[in-house]
């Protein structure tokens, strides 16, 4: 068993149960069990980073969608995370659309732009592809920073809060109860695509993309599903980003460090392991915050610990999981066969 | 196997480590402590030095007991002049660490954002170096700034080479805030005063390395003045090809006030010798105040000739220090509020506060520019040698009414 089939890490005698109920229950209950959160975090600045965890957990799930089910290798993604937020503030600034409209609408435009980077991957593969993303990433930094329209270099300012009738959800601890249900929606979506045809179709793909085309898999149109689903899980994050208090973007916030920052979350939790690009998420937000008192040294200790994790754990803390069920399963199976066979010495 | 599990349990010891023991334990708000938060871009030349001294400005009262025997205690944080980091360190001066005071940014792209919140939270703000017009203009009733506001530097410069260079400008300037605002303000003040438009305008990428097309443009358009807005290496850089292709020195040069910045000179060499710009502080002011100011960062801090970020987070520091004399602070949790309020209400008493600023620092109660753009003083500055030992000389001092550019 691997840690992507496991829709969640709860005990084999209740998920026999749970088999038996509709499989978004479980997912419920995750939800209900998070409701509660702001009420036993310290002050509203540790739920701030709950705030962005969840944001980033939606972008680590899209990434792994493209870079770790169908193993494309994209270092473009947090262009698309721009292209949603600004998507978002544009529609609901300058067209008047509130954010429940904004962010779908947001997401459409990203998974059109996700569209156009998946084409390259037609013909794109490994560095050549990266490169190509990466082109792409610095294209759409540059000319948000030369467009007046979008705030320039100076910024986009005056993008509002979501709505729920007359309440604006512009505290912290009111914007958990947007963040956090996206971010187990995604989830849920992210497993639901894995165990799909579409899933299984990626992951043929990552394997042997020739073997999968040999199997009768449409390589090309997968591909930019891929990218396409992706996009659409970097544009809601993107989305969540723009209409978070104070409603400003810049596009300093999609350089090329914050796409390392992604990749480093994806790599550390594990390429292809869902659970896994959700405990990076968490850690690397948890790092970020924790090493901003040491500002002199922050970038070098972000670079060891990238360093340290590519050399000791190159498949991040989800193969440790696969690693450690394996083995379990391993010995299971031995003990199995080692056990003396009563019925045989009996007859 | 073995092997295996030793490599996974030490790549997992280094990440546990790094998230969990390096991380220091969340501040608590001590009573009876004035809490500052200052956020900077501090991993720049110079940056750190800026972060430290103001520091250490803030906290050297503790020595002598503090202020009215209440201690400071500052919380300095870099926010590398990125807007979410910006945004998450004030969220964190203000939550968790209950600061009274909130003392940043350096980039107007920071410093914008964290007006709305420190707005929206009701904690005192004051701006030591952003320069961007917007920054007071947003109405927030809990802002300060003591750098001088871009309509006036626009003004200082242009008024000045209008008269003595002449009135076709070519622009060239990169994209980052504070050249987008140089150039758009230098622009407009010639339109609205002058009804001159630019001979030749471009923008540029703030990592673009090579201008000389734009130089060669600029030479043949037969420009009286050609004014570089970008950050430090790309004014260096720029008045390096500018002279490469031979632009004439009789075309004036005039750069954003990131040209104060000792590497500008460091880097460009004697291409600078010419090259002016409107800044808040010389180091060769010869007033006892600034002659003083200029030996203790020589001595302290080991920079020759400090430019107009040291002199702003300086003066800031020594503003911030009477304010909290005047204050009336009880500096428990049920006070928190009362005390910010009484911080932001010292603050707009503030008036005709002399210091290295080359003319008086003046706040007042109204949440707008005219109220909390409190230094309103510029100077020009030109440089007469480039290199390590650079030198430079004072053009022109301006002071403007409070209402000038709105």
């Amino acid at each position: 068993m691997t840690a992507d089939s496991a829709p969640l890490p709860i005990a084999a005698g209740v998920r026999a149960r749970l088999a038996q109920v509709h499989p978004i229950v479980p997912w419920l209950l995750v939800l209900l069990a998070l409701l509660p959160l702001p009420l036993v975090l310290p002050n509203a600045y540790t739920q701030y980073v709950v705030n962005v965890m969840a944001i980033n957990v939606i972008l680590a799930v899209g990434l792994n969608i493209v870079k770790g089910f169908a193993g494309q290798v994209t270092v473009g993604h947090i262009a698309l995370m721009a292209i949603g937020a600004y998507a978002s503030a544009v529609l609901s600034t300058k067209l008047g659309l509130p954010f429940w409209a904004a962010m779908p609408a947001a997401m459409l435009v990203a998974a059109a732009a996700g569209a156009m980077v998946g084409i390259p991957s037609l013909r794109l593969e490994g560095a050549y592809l990266a490169l190509a993303t990466l082109g792409l990433a610095e294209s759409v930094r540059i000319f948000i920073s030369g467009t007046e329209w979008l705030g320039a270099a100076i910024g986009f300012e005056g993008i509002p809060p979501p709505y729920l009738g007359p309440w604006a959800l512009d505290s912290h601890y009111a914007y958990y109860y947007v963040a956090m249900p996206l971010a187990l929606l995604g989830l849920y979506f992210s497993f639901s695509i894995l165990r799909s045809d579409i899933g299984r179709a990626f992951k043929s793909i990552r394997e042997d993309a020739l073997a999968a085309a040999a199997s009768g898999v449409n390589v090309p149109k997968y591909k930019v599903i891929a990218f396409v689903i992706s996009a659409l899980y970097a544009g809601c994050a993107g989305s969540l980003q723009a209409h978070m208090a104070p409603g400003f973007l810049h596009p300093n916030n999609y350089t090329i460090t914050e796409m390392i920052t992604l990749l480093l979350m994806v790599v550390f939790g594990g390429i292809g392991h869902i659970w896994g690009g959700v405990i990076g998420a968490i850690l690397v937000t948890i790092i970020d915050d924790l090493t901003r008192d040491y500002y002199e040294y922050r970038m070098m200790m972000f670079g060891a610990v990238i360093v340290l994790v590519v050399i000791f754990m190159p498949r991040g803390l989800g193969g440790i999981i696969d690693d450690f069920l394996v083995r379990r399963r391993f010995n299971v199976l031995r003990g199995a066969r080692q056990t003396p066979r009563t019925d045989v010495h009996a007859a | 196997m073995a092997i295996d599990m030793k490599r996974t349990f030490l790549g997992l010891a280094a990440a546990g480590a790094l998230a969990l023991g390096t991380g220091a334990p969340p501040a608590h708000a001590q009573d009876g402590v004035i809490r500052i938060g200052v956020t900077l871009r501090m991993v720049v030349e110079n940056g750190l030095k800026y972060g430290q001294m103001a520091k250490e400005e803030l906290e050297a009262v503790n020595a002598a007991g503090g202020i009215n025997g209440k201690k400071i205690e500052v919380i300095l944080l870099d926010d590398e002049c990125k807007p979410d980091k910006g945004i998450a360190n004030v969220n964190r001066f203000i939550h968790q660490n209950k600061v009274h005071l909130v003392m940043g940014s350096t980039c107007s792209s920071v410093s914008l954002p964290m007006v709305d919140v420190t707005a929206k939270e009701e904690v005192p703000q004051i701006v030591p170096h952003s320069t961007n017009t917007n920054v007071t203009k947003k109405g927030s009733a809990w802002v300060f700034r003591t750098s001088v506001s871009e309509r006036f530097y626009a003004a200082v410069h242009a008024k000045y080479l209008a008269e003595n260079a002449g009135k076709k400008v070519a622009y060239l300037y990169t994209n980052d805030g504070a050249a987008i605002g140089f150039a758009n303000d230098y622009m407009a003040y010639m339109k609205r005063t002058y009804s001159a438009e630019p001979v030749y305008q471009a923008q540029m990428q703030e990592t673009d390395l090579d201008f000389r097309a734009h130089l060669l443009k600029i030479k043949s358009v037969g420009a009286d003045v050609l004014a570089i807005g970008g950050q430090l290496d790309a004014i260096a850089r720029i008045s390096q090809q500018a002279l490469e292709v031979g632009i004439p020195s009789k075309v004036r040069r005039v750069a954003a006030s990131a040209a104060s910045n000792a590497p500008v000179p460091e880097l460009a060499g004697d291409a600078v010798v010419g090259l002016i710009y409107a800044a808040a502080f010389n180091c060769k002011d010869e007033r006892p105040v600034a002659q003083a100011f200029v030996k203790m960062v020589q001595e302290k801090y080991k920079v020759r000739c400090p430019d107009h970020d040291f002199s702003q987070a300086y003066e800031t520091a020594q503003i911030v220090k009477q304010a909290l004399t005047a204050a009336k602070l009880g500096l428990t949790d049920a006070t928190l509020k009362a005390d910010r309020l009484a911080i932001r209400d010292a603050l707009a008493n503030v008036k005709n506060f002399t210091g290295l600023a080359s003319g008086p620092i003046n706040f007042c109660a109204d949440p707008t520019p005219q109220c909390r753009d409190g230094n309103r003083t510029g100077i020009l500055v030109e440089y007469t040698k480039g290199g390590k030992d650079f030198d430079t000389k004072v053009l022109a001092r301006v002071s403007f009414e409070p209402d000038f550019g709105l």
